[in-house]
């Protein structure tokens, strides 16, 4: 033991000087190391710094508050809960037919301990007036100064209000709103102004938009001006901060469900109870929701796959580094021969290289890490929208890191050591060259992996459907395939008895030392092979997204659409469209409105209704039908009808493209129809005539009628559907034309003309516009209307129609670039290499007459050769596995689609699944053509045309 | 001389060493016998292609012969594994080069010290060791210096430091002053010279025949075998009618 350590000792001063000697190799090394680690430890310490303990996370919901009591809105019934207080369900049994599940308000203050100090939080939100226009932000009002709350909202500037006519807002909300500490505040429809006071901030969401103001001050006034505009009123939530002595055990905690109120305890937080005692988790489907062992040890495959791949690829960059360095000191370690180092001894030298590079590179990026973290740490958290717990550090998850740094640094180093120590001293001394064998029997197991791989990864994608079998089965191959290089790039030394003089140099210097030519290579390709089937998959993919992608209306045409506060902008927004797009034709579009017209959609507010288009029974699909048992229709039949039912023109679906709108129905005219492209004659003249359009067959009554049924009392017309029973509602017919052919409506199943709807008594209120433009919309018009609708701070729902947009484009760029870094980087190693091996044939070259840019050019075909056999392996082992994930993908769909017609479900009488498989011949053509190209010429630009006069060997 | 009696340090028994075959063939030693005991240099003579340098390489267990034996301290080294011969360079046998002896990236008493500290001895105890060594050749003052920091001469003497240093009795040198001009090379010489008088056994190659005076003998080899032995006493003249034949 103590005798290994003294020889390695003496192993590692010699490779920590010669480190130091070459610094230009050692940096680019250490570089390749050191830049991942600096990554993963920097987001170890960004993950663990923004990990909160309980008693931190408790500060920032409770402030000093021992609890937080919330109303579940179960209407009072006992609950159960979690202990974090995040999860609760009712206590009895309401799952039950019959049962309705219990809802409404329960006063919490009732469960509120006597003796304890309360604080109100609630928050609802206003549409404020901003610099540029309104702006919808949640308004909380809590006593933020009081010392029961601190902790909760961290004060920037100024103080928190204190007197009712006082506000302070979040930093965020004025930087978006262009207000500051002193400016006048006030809201849409509300008279009242309020000056703000100070900034602050909530700790654990930097992002939110909100303001602040003393329990009463906003939001009660504020309701009652909006309601008395006939407009919905905010909803206000309230929570109660209670701080009691002694704080609220769980026993307690569970005592207070009982009344129907749902507890936040620091104690229980900081101590919860174990599992058991938490009749939560007792309850079917609420055990913990932990992620099983299996997904876990697939997550865990994953990680070890990329990291381990990573690794492989550092290790083959990094290989050939080691490589020259004990090639231009081998007259050294011959040295070291001749003065009695064992086989062993040349090894550890030459290992020591990559422990001394490792823990360097470990050092470094950790330190980098350490010190990046703490110097951006304002930045992270404003990036991660949330305030770090601390600076927390974790020594043995860095010193993983570490670990990983030095093994990658040792492993790259194995096979130069090995090589080196091969070398019988007197051919290290007298720097006698041969041709390097290369192991033999490497390129059979990797040819034996191959075969495996390709074996598992066609049964993955042919006979099973099993992503991890076609992944793992390439990821064999590809290891195989890398293994078997040397044995390849002997396959392309055949070519080079038809080149000229330098190429040809260059392609036998290569072929005869493929020990140093392989793990350049084999970088190249590892690296080429991740690019093209990441491309080769993406371009599929898009392929058949582009195939797949349905229109949400005509090209060039948009939709604008505003439900909320009774369509009070739409004339704002229907202008600014006119005023910044191009628009053709403008069609504006109306809804139906029941109840009070300041409702939104499905508004559930006291006088609020909604409308229903009603479909015969008999036009129902016999396979959705609603059973009175609630059973599964579908089961009546048996799978050919199914199959059947499928494609029969009642279960046809609405395939989900388009403009969404309450029942399918828009009030508008003529122009509408020219905007959905619908050219039938007959559609517009019975618009005109007072009919209903219909694009959707099923809801076309025998008679020719289309029957809209009004909801006044949606709780009651809920109830009935729970109860199968008929919705009740007065029921309005119109006679209906169904527009011929089934022209793609995008979404739109019938419309109706205003003046019909004001002759049958509908009210109607303004929803928005439908446009078609000239031409398509650029960028800055888009921006133009977007500013402008964020200034009226509606919830505007805008759709521009610009076709099919590739997405992946910038990323596939991204990785091409990276793979020709990776090549140009690789290549430039196996030519250093080269060089310094080369230097007695260059010397020959020139005494027999050769002119110095035969230097050049033999380092640029170096260069070239190695990174034309990378990328074409590459290419090769790349396209495979998408194809073979493709395979499996199409596979898989085919199966889904033929269990859906099986089972007749909606949507299956869709065309079968589209599954292209498309090689991305321009990243293909990049990578092949432009990067030896591109490796070549810079090699032959950076080398110089005249070698070192007497340079000798042992240096 | 007494040296004489003693059992000799390196002993060659009927070497041949054949490089190649068939047409390539080349016969680089042709049964040499060789005995070289404590205390005595002896230098190796001959022209270019004599096999000199192969018959240092076999006598120190670099290269191995195609027949016969080799003795070094009664092992026969012949029938040795790699490691063996490694640990036996590391106790026995000590090399010196024409040049680039020393590892660059090692001070002086570094490398004096390389081969104990392979041994697995500790660094302080080896580097004492070295300095000891060192300063035994007046060499204390070269101890920290880097070989790039250190004239030739000085090299040469570094390494015969190194090829001397623990229990090392056997010094293998091949033409130590080759790269050196006669000035240097004779007080490398005076050097090796006074460790063999100090007790080490000495084989030089060299084709200096003012270099050869140096030593208690010289074999002159031609083709691969012993064309003829000379004792110091008549060494110069000897040397002078041999010079002429070679």
């Amino acid at each position: 033991m103590t005798t290994w350590f003294h020889s390695w000792r003496a192993a590692v001063r010699i490779a920590r000087r010669d480190a130091w000697r070459s610094k230009g190799r050692s940096f680019l090394v250490l570089a390749m190391i050191a830049l991942p680690i600096l990554g993963v430890s920097a987001l170890d310490l960004t993950v663990r710094s923004a990990e909160l303990t309980p008693a931190q996370r408790m500060e920032r919901t409770l402030g000093a508050a021992d609890a937080r009591f919330s109303d579940p809105r179960t209407g009072g019934v006992a609950i159960l809960q979690d202990p974090e207080g995040e999860m609760h369900t009712p206590a009895g049994d309401y799952d039950s037919p019959g049962k309705s599940w219990p809802d409404g308000p329960t006063d919490v203050t009732k469960a509120i301990p006597a003796g304890s100090a309360v604080l109100t939080d609630s928050s609802g939100s206003a549409k404020l007036t901003t610099r540029h226009g309104l702006l919808q932000t949640e308004v909380r009002e809590l006593a933020a100064a009081d010392p029961v709350a601190r902790g909760i909202m961290r004060l920037r500037e100024g103080r928190f209000p204190e007197k009712n006519g006082e506000i302070a807002a979040t930093t965020r909300f004025l930087e978006s709103s262009g207000l500051s500490v002193g400016s006048t505040l006030t809201a849409r429809g509300f008279d009242r102004a309020y000056v703000i006071s100070g900034s602050y901030e909530l700790p654990s969401d930097l992002t939110a938009e909100q303001v602040n103001a003393l329990p009463g001050a906003f939001l009660a006034p504020y309701a009652k001006a909006v309601e008395k505009a006939g407009l919905s009123k905010p909803d206000i939530s309230t929570t109660y901060l209670v701080k009691k002595a002694g704080g609220f055990t769980w026993n307690t905690v569970q005592a207070i469900n009982a009344k129907g109120v749902l507890v936040t305890s620091r104690a229980v937080v900081l101590d919860p109870p174990a599992d058991s005692k938490v009749p939560l988790y007792q309850k079917e489907d609420w055990g913990t929701y932990e992620s099983s062992g299996g997904a876990d040890a697939a997550a865990l495959a994953a990680v070890g796959t990329v990291v381990g791949l990573a690794m492989l690829e550092i290790c083959l960059l990094a290989g050939p580094a080691f490589a020259v360095g004990a090639r231009r000191s081998r007259r050294q370690l011959g040295l070291v021969g001749a003065n009695g180092g064992a086989r062993s001894h040349i090894r550890a030298i030459v290992l020591s290289g990559g422990l001394v590079i490792g823990v360097a590179a470990a050092l470094v990026g950790i330190v980098l890490a350490l010190i990046l973290t703490f110097a951006l740490r304002p930045l992270l958290e404003d990036y991660m929208g949330q305030r770090f717990g601390g600076f927390t550090v974790r020594p043995l998850e860095l010193l993983a890191i570490a670990a990983l740094a030095v093994l990658t640094g040792l492993l790259s180093a194995i096979i130069p050591a090995v090589t080196a120590s091969r070398q019988t001293v007197l051919a290290a001394l007298t720097g006698r060259r041969g041709v390097r064998r290369s192991n033999r029997v490497l390129p059979l197991i990797g040819f034996g992996a191959v075969l495996l791989g390709a074996a598992v990864a066609l049964y993955g994608s042919v006979v099973s459907d099993q992503f991890v079998l076609v992944a793992g089965g390439s990821a064999i191959a590809e290891l195989g395939v890398v293994a078997m290089t040397p044995a390849l790039v002997g396959l392309f030394g055949r070519a080079s008895r038809w080149l000229p003089l330098s190429p040809r140099l260059a392609l036998r210097d290569a072929v005869r030392n493929r020990g140093r030519t392989a793990p350049a290579v084999a970088a190249v390709l590892a690296a080429v092979a991740g690019t093209v089937a990441v491309s080769t998959y993406a371009a599929s993919r898009d392929a058949q997204s582009l195939a797949e992608y349905r229109a949400s209306l005509p090209y060039g045409a948009g939709a604008v659409l505003v439900t909320e506060e009774g369509g009070r902008d739409v004339p704002a927004v229907r202008d600014a469209v006119q005023r910044t797009l191009p628009v053709d034709v403008r069609a504006d579009v109306f809804r139906i409105a029941v109840g009070k017209p300041g409702c939104d959609p499905y508004g559930e507010g006291a006088g609020c209704g909604r409308f229903e288009v009603v479909t015969p029974p008999a036009n129902e699909c016999p396979l959705w039908v609603s059973t009175p048992d609630g059973s599964d229709p579908a089961e009546k039949y048996t799978k050919e009808q199914r199959r059947a039912l499928a494609k029969d023109w009642r279960c046809l679906s609405h395939d989900g493209n388009g403009i969404y709108v309450e029942g399918g129905l828009l009030v508008a005219d003529a122009p509408l129809l020219k905007v959905l492209g619908i050219d039938d004659p007959g559609a517009a003249k019975a618009l005109a005539d007072g009919k209903l359009l219909s694009f959707h067959r099923p809801q076309v009554d025998r008679n020719g009628a289309v029957g809209i049924k009004l909801i006044t009392d949606p709780k009651a017309a809920d109830r009935a559907v729970e109860q199968n029973k008929p919705v009740p509602g007065e029921l309005k017919s119109f006679p209906a034309y169904q527009v011929p052919g089934s022209p793609d409506s995008y979404g739109v199943q019938s419309v109706l003309s205003p003046a019909a709807a004001k002759a049958a008594g509908l009210t109607t209120v303004p929803l928005g516009a439908f446009f078609s433009t000239d031409r398509i919309p650029s960028t800055e018009q888009r921006q133009k209307l977007d500013a402008e609708i964020a200034k009226l701070g509606s919830n505007v729902e805008l759709t521009v129609e610009q076709g099919w947009v590739d997405e992946n484009g910038l990323v596939l760029l991204a990785l091409a670039v990276f793979a020709g870094l990776v090549t140009i980087g690789a290549a430039g190693i196996a030519t250093g290499l080269a060089q310094a091996d080369a230097e007695a044939d260059l010397k020959t070259l020139a005494a027999v007459g050769a002119p110095p840019r035969v230097r050049r050019m033999l380092s640029g075909f170096q260069c070239g050769v190695v990174a034309a056999m990378g990328v074409v392996l590459g290419s090769a082992a790349g396209v495979l596995p998408a194809v073979g994930l493709r395979l499996t993908e199409e596979r898989e769909q085919m199966r889904f689609y033929q269990q859906a017609l099986d089972s007749g479900w909606g949507g299956a009488g869709d065309a079968p699944p589209y599954v292209p498989i498309v090689v991305p011949w321009e990243t293909l053509a990049a990578l092949l053509v432009a990067v030896p190209l591109g490796a070549a010429l810079l090699a032959a630009l950076v080398t110089r045309s005249r070698g070192a006069l007497a340079r000798r060997a042992a240096h | 001389m007494s040296t004489q009696q003693q059992q000799p340090v390196l002993s060659l028994r009927n070497l041949t060493r054949v490089h190649g075959s068939g047409a390539t063939e080349v016969h680089a030693l042709r049964g040499i016998d060789l005995d070289v005991h404590p205390g005595e240099l002896v230098a190796v003579m001959g022209p270019s292609g004599s096999g000199k340098s192969t018959l240092l390489t076999i006598a120190g267990g670099l290269d191995n012969p195609t027949s016969g034996q080799v003795f070094v301290e009664g092992t026969d080294i012949t029938a040795l594994g790699i490691k063996g011969l490694a640990a036996l360079r590391r106790r026995s046998i000590g090399y010196v080069f024409q040049d680039y002896n020393l590892i660059p990236a090692l001070t002086a008493a570094e490398n004096v010290a390389l081969p104990r500290e392979l041994d697995g001895i500790s660094a302080r105890k080896a580097r004492a060791e070295a300095l000891a060594a060192l300063a035994e050749m007046d060499l204390g003052q070269l101890a920290d210096r880097f070989p790039d920091e250190m004239s030739g001469g000085q090299q040469q003497r570094v390494a015969i430091a190194r090829a001397l240093v623990g229990d090392r009795r056997l010094v293998l040198a091949d033409e130590p002053t080759g790269a050196l001009d006669s000035e240097t090379g004779e007080s490398v010489l005076a050097l090796l010279r006074s460790r063999c008088d100090a007790g080490a056994a000495g084989v030089m190659v060299t084709h200096e025949p003012r270099f050869a005076a140096w030593a208690d003998r010289v074999v002159f080899l031609r083709d691969g075998a012993v064309v003829d032995q000379t004792i110091r006493s008549d060494a110069d003249s000897l040397l002078a009618g041999r010079a002429a034949q070679l």
